[in-house]
């Protein structure tokens, strides 16, 4: 191997060249669109077809593209340069400054308001306690004393969570249907739409309401708040 | 006579030499400069990267309080409350403050995390072809709200024990694989030692595992896609 500035490195066209990406055995390449990058001649890839029986595990696969993979053309790419400002440090400078006033409102609230953060006696199975969940999970403790418990603790909560990952499909499927049927000229997004809008209101309402409920001590249709 | 190359010099060194074997440079220019919108700038696209924050001042605090925490549930009153109570509240300088801003900010991460969905939401940026990025989205959250109820257990006091017991009973009547998943977690007859040694494994290697792979797969697409315009 001869010696010059870099590092000589065997390549994959069997040529002498600077830089990573050693293999020792020549291997043609193809080059592909942009030319940057190269694959395997088609007679060295795995073929795949649909009843490949690798499918399951590429999906699994597909985490490494996300991974690792070049990220590819971007929005902003395509504005003018004057709609547009450098990530670092124009976009990023308020970041530190936003972790500096967290990190002071955390301190101080660990200073000043040492109550919430008392501990009771070492848990002992025989000395039972009234359980209270943290803050926010008071809104499904609440539910769960409305009522039939396989409703409140299993079906509805899976719901919200599998309602919550399918929601932009959801949205999609049913929101064209119903601005057909409205006459409206497109589905709007929720913060422009009384539908959308208004069923999210209704929704973070709904968990404000019960979390109250669940803190203060008062009886609606014979279910206690606080006191049970 | 210098005998040693300028600083200036020997970065630039370094800095090539690194090129040589990877796109150095090449890949920090394009985290770093990445072009930006204009509108980007609006205040109520800031909440992710608060939540961002929120959650690296976790790791930290986290880390330095596992150095005095012990995850022994043996006993009464049992070295985990002991550790937590005594000699990370009293005993160890600045305990009682890295305790307080861990706990503090876990609440506020749950504000601020339900905070920027919202904003998410309004702004109907779930949509095309950001729908793969909002799931990634809920996984972070469901993440986060299992770190919030693994760490309720670990300072081992009655309040958490009794809630903690009461979440396992809820989780064993769940249909089909509610007995499996509770009995996982709760790791042996009743809730005791085996259990608090589990819930700590889960808080502190399998969840900052996956929070910090899922918040890499969440920026990684956030770039790819760049962000939705505002309303
Ligand atoms: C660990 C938790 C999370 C972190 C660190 C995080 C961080 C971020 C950051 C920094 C952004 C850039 C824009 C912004 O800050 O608003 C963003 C955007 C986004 N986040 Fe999150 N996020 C988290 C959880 C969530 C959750 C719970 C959801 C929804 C269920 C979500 C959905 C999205 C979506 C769809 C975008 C793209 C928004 C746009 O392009 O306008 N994220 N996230």
């Amino acid at each position: 191997m001869k010696e010059r500035a870099g590092i000589l490195v065997t390549q994959w066209d069997g040529y002498l060249r600077e830089g990573p990406g050693a293999v020792t055995t020549a291997v043609p390449i193809v080059e592909v669109e942009s030319g940057e990058h190269v694959l395997e001649p088609p007679s060295k890839r795995m073929q795949i077809g649909p009843d490949h029986i690798l499918y399951p595990i590429l999906i699994g696969l597909a985490l490494f593209p996300i991974l690792m993979g070049a990220s590819g053309h971007h929005l902003a790419d395509d504005l003018p340069e004057d709609e547009t400002h450098p990530f670092f440090p124009d976009h990023f400078w308020p970041y530190p400054v936003i972790m500096a006033m967290m990190l002071f409102t955390v301190g101080l609230l660990a200073a000043l308001v040492q109550q919430n953060m008392q501990l009771g006696p070492s848990a002992d199975p025989r000395t039972v306690v009234n359980p209270r969940p943290d803050w926010y999970f008071l809104w499904l403790f609440q539910f769960l004393k409305v009522g039939n418990e396989i409703i409140t603790a299993y079906v509805i909560p899976a719901i919200i969570v599998i309602g919550l990952l399918l929601w932009p499909f959801i949205d999609q499927a049913l929101g064209s249907r119903l601005a057909r049927r409205l006459h409206w000229p497109w589905w709007p997004v929720p913060g422009r739409n009384v539908i959308t809008g208004t069923a999210w209101v209704l929704f973070m309402t709904f968990l404000v309401a019960f979390t109250f409920w669940a803190i203060v001590p008062v009886t609606i249709f014979g279910i206690g708040g606080s006191t049970t | 006579m210098a005998i040693l190359p300028h600083p200036r010099q020997i970065q630039m060194a370094v800095v090539d030499w690194l090129d040589q074997r990877f796109p150095f440079t090449q890949s920090v220019d394009e985290a770093l400069y990445q072009r930006v919108p204009n509108f980007a700038n609006a205040f109520y696209y800031c909440f992710g990267g608060m939540v961002f924050v929120l959650i690296v001042l976790q790791l930290v605090t986290g880390v330095l309080l596992a150095i005095y925490y012990v995850p022994d549930a043996a006993g009464n009153p049992a070295p985990a409350y002991t550790s937590v109570q005594t000699t990370i509240m009293k005993d160890v300088s600045l305990g009682w403050l890295i305790r307080g801003v861990h706990f503090w900010g876990a609440n506020l991460l749950v504000v601020m995390i339900v905070v920027h969905m919202a904003r998410v939401f309004w702004t109907g940026s779930y949509r095309a072809p950001r729908e793969l990025n909002w799931m990634v989205g809920v996984v972070l959250l469901l993440v986060v709200l299992f770190f919030s109820l693994t760490g309720y257990l670990l300072p081992w006091d009655t309040k958490a024990y009794w809630a903690t017991s009461v979440t396992l009973q809820v989780m064993r009547g769940a249909p089909v694989v509610g007995g499996l998943i509770a009995s996982i977690l709760q790791g042996s007859s009743t809730l005791g030692p085996q259990t608090l040694q589990r819930f700590f494994d889960i808080h502190v290697f399998i969840l900052p595992a996956l929070v910090l792979l899922f918040m890499y797969i969440h920026f990684r697409l956030i770039r790819r896609h760049g962000i939705s315009e505002p309303l």
